[in-house]
């Protein structure tokens, strides 16, 4: 994978497996201060990540933050609005062409997109195929039962079959979801966060909320480091396995103790706030200049987009 | 509890947006009267605790491990008002940031959210905690069923609003176009997920974390009148947590027991008002409906599957060629463009 060489080695590596006698009484569950630990890890590597496709040269990264947010958020609508199969597959292969042109792995993409969508969306969307939740068309029969049974509010017909309606509303909404979890792929992966936020003004967005955000931004990797340190520390003071109570007062004990934390340390910023001369707003250094491209950019997205609305009326 | 893009209609999601954004405006203005320059540093650290501590994995009794949601932690500790802004603060980041939750869906989930729960959760501990002593046990017990109904009227909402879009949304012969779960599905399956599982597990930590909180560090439980007493401002009169109840108890209720027939109602009627937001004009676009999408390939029609499938992949060419080429063609415009910029 090219685009995790600029992710420090530390980062990528897992978690070391827990002690051999550990291991083999572990079965399926891994301890709670480990999954946490996990998920922090993978929150800073997945930023890391990010950071470090953002600044490559491509497509989307080389447009003026706000018309990219703009023209994804509008997407994304465009996306609610398709009602063809049909182009909902194309609009997703047009997002993988547009993946490529912005340097994202398509490796990354795919998996982000493709592997997490089908799974979740289709765990979700699993039982509406069949006429026992919905009634329909049967396309494919399944088996044949002699009577229609009555299960209370639940009736199963005597034949069990999944359905067309079925079928086609689970390929569409796996297909929308899939196109609106591209588009945020595409503008998350190609845009730094603090730019993505200050793009946020043109959505007339109060600049003190933008404000809040930026600075919730930072003190998130702050707690997080804290929490991991909190962990890391109970888990190298564990030998053998604490009993579930005793876990569960230990994890509500360190939010709490974060909330103290957090309180104290927001009182501290905002002396330190005041000390410099906070009266307000702060000022930013940070500019945008919308460039000829951008505007090109946003007519031809807005062209697209009435390809795809009108195509759609088409075949539909 | 976070819906993604997809799952509810563009309309929907607008409507919560007209829904929400008085209500944050109020929250805004409410919050900063309170806290006045502290407002900033406070809720962004609060909307980063609130983040991190939904990262936390909780053991339950079976051997696995859970997320808390800590949005009814927040309002005991924070009021309803402030917990509203983390909140939102923490979705826009898990949003935007790692794709957790829908763009779009942004508004609907900041409804249930950052709502619905706090409000009810706040609403639930102040009946219970009332003026007792920071210390007494009321406090935990009523911070832990406020977290309980909290979540599970957020829930409530989650459900209502998937369950909705069969009814309101489909084609002319009756596919779903987005959630595909009618009410009576979508509710029930929500509900049951939190009242048995998602919301015990919420109040229980809310009540542990309370409790530790009585024990170590009481004050941080009443952070709303520490602030107030430290700040120079004029003191807080509690008249006006009082209307915010009062809000509380007009505007809860309306997502809660308004479900079923009321909503569908009001739902039939907005709609009309609603699709004057699509360009396309939904109506129209299901009044022109006129064969189902697979309708072609019904089977006494072999031949004209044959004849759809040269229709759809003449598209597909021209379709992607064209789009393709004019996506190409702005590359090299752009790359030009920055060329001769350097």
């Amino acid at each position: 994978m090219a685009g995790m060489r600029s992710v420090p080695s530390w980062l990528q590596e897992k978690i070391p497996p827990p002690a051999p006698q550990a291991a083999a009484r572990r079965s399926s569950r891994r301890g709670f201060l480990e999954k946490t630990l996990h998920a922090i890890t993978e929150a800073l590597k997945n930023e890391i990540f990010s950071e470090s496709l953002a600044s490559r040269p491509g497509l989307l990264q080389g447009l003026d933050p706000r018309a990219k947010l703009v023209t994804i958020l509008f997407l994304i609508g465009i996306a609610g609005v398709l009602h063809h199969i049909f182009s909902l597959v194309l609009l997703n292969l047009w997002l993988f062409w547009l993946a490529k042109s912005s340097r994202i792995p398509i490796g990354t993409f795919a998996k982000r997109v493709w592997v997490v969508v089908p799974l979740f969306t289709g765990i979700v969307v699993f039982p509406t195929l069949f006429n026992v939740v919905r009634p329909g068309t049967p396309l494919l029969v399944l088996f044949h039962l002699s009577l229609p049974v009555k299960l209370g509010y639940w009736t199963i017909p005597h034949e069990v079959a999944i359905t067309k309606e079925g079928v086609t509303a689970a390929v569409l909404l796996i297909l929308r979801v899939g196109a609106s979890v591209s588009l945020a792929v595409l503008l998350t992966l190609t845009t730094r966060w603090n730019t993505l936020l200050k793009a946020l003004s043109v959505l007339r967005i109060p600049p003190v909320f933008l404000t809040v955000l930026e600075m919730t931004y930072r003190y998130i990797f702050l707690l997080l480091h804290t929490s991991s340190d909190m962990f890391m520390a109970r888990r190298s003071r564990l030998v053998g396995r604490a009993n579930p109570r005793e876990e569960r007062r230990f994890v509500t004990s360190a939010m709490g103790n974060l909330w103290g934390k957090t309180a104290a340390l927001s009182e501290e910023v905002h002396g330190a706030m005041l000390s410099r001369g906070y009266a307000g707003l702060p000022k930013s250094l940070l500019r945008f200049e919308m460039k000829r491209s951008d505007w090109v950019w946003m007519v031809l997205v807005f062209i697209i987009a009435i390809l795809f609305v009108g195509g759609d009326r088409v075949l539909g | 509890m976070h819906i993604p893009d997809g799952y509810l209609s563009p309309s929907t999601c607008v409507s919560f947006g007209i829904v929400m954004i008085p209500v944050w405006v109020a929250a805004a203005r409410k919050v900063r009267n309170w806290l006045k320059s502290r407002y900033v540093p406070l809720m962004a650290i609060g909307a980063a605790f609130s983040f991190t501590i939904m990262m936390y994995n909780v053991p339950i009794p079976g051997g696995t491990t859970a997320h808390a949601v800590g949005g009814g932690l927040l309002a005991v500790v924070l009021g309803p008002w402030a917990t509203m802004i983390c909140v939102t603060i923490a979705l826009a980041i898990q949003a935007l940031l790692f794709g957790d939750g829908g763009i779009w869906t942004f508004t609907a989930n900041c409804f249930n959210m950052a709502l619905v729960l706090p409000f009810i959760a706040y609403g639930g501990y102040r009946l219970i905690s009332g003026k007792r002593d920071l210390n007494a046990k009321r406090r935990w017990v009523g911070a832990a069923v406020g977290a309980y109904l909290g979540i599970n009227a957020a829930a409530l909402c989650a459900g209502v609003e998937l369950g909705l879009q069969p009814i309101l949304f489909h084609t002319a012969n009756g596919v779903p176009l987005y959630c595909p779960y009618p009410l009576s599905v979508a509710v029930p399956a929500m509900l049951f997920a939190h009242l048995v599982l998602a919301g015990p597990l919420e109040a229980v930590v809310t009540a542990l974390v309370v409790r530790y909180l009585q024990s170590y560090n009481v004050d941080l439980l009443n952070i709303q009148a520490l602030s107030a007493a430290s700040a120079p401002a004029t003191p807080v009169s509690y008249r006006k947590f009082w209307w915010a109840l009062g809000v509380l108890i007009v505007l809860s209720p309306l997502g809660l027991l308004a479900s079923g027939t009321a909503w569908g109602e009001w739902g039939a009627e907005e709609l009309q008002k609603m699709l004057g937001f699509i360009p396309s004009g939904m109506q129209r676009l299901a009044d022109t409906w006129s064969h189902a999408p697979f309708g072609d390939y019904s089977l006494p029609g072999f031949e004209s599957f044959w004849s759809a499938a040269i229709i759809y992949i003449l598209c597909a060419i021209i379709g992607v060629g064209t789009i393709s080429l004019l996506t190409y063609l702005f590359w090299r415009f752009q790359l030009a463009e920055s060329k001769g910029q350097n």
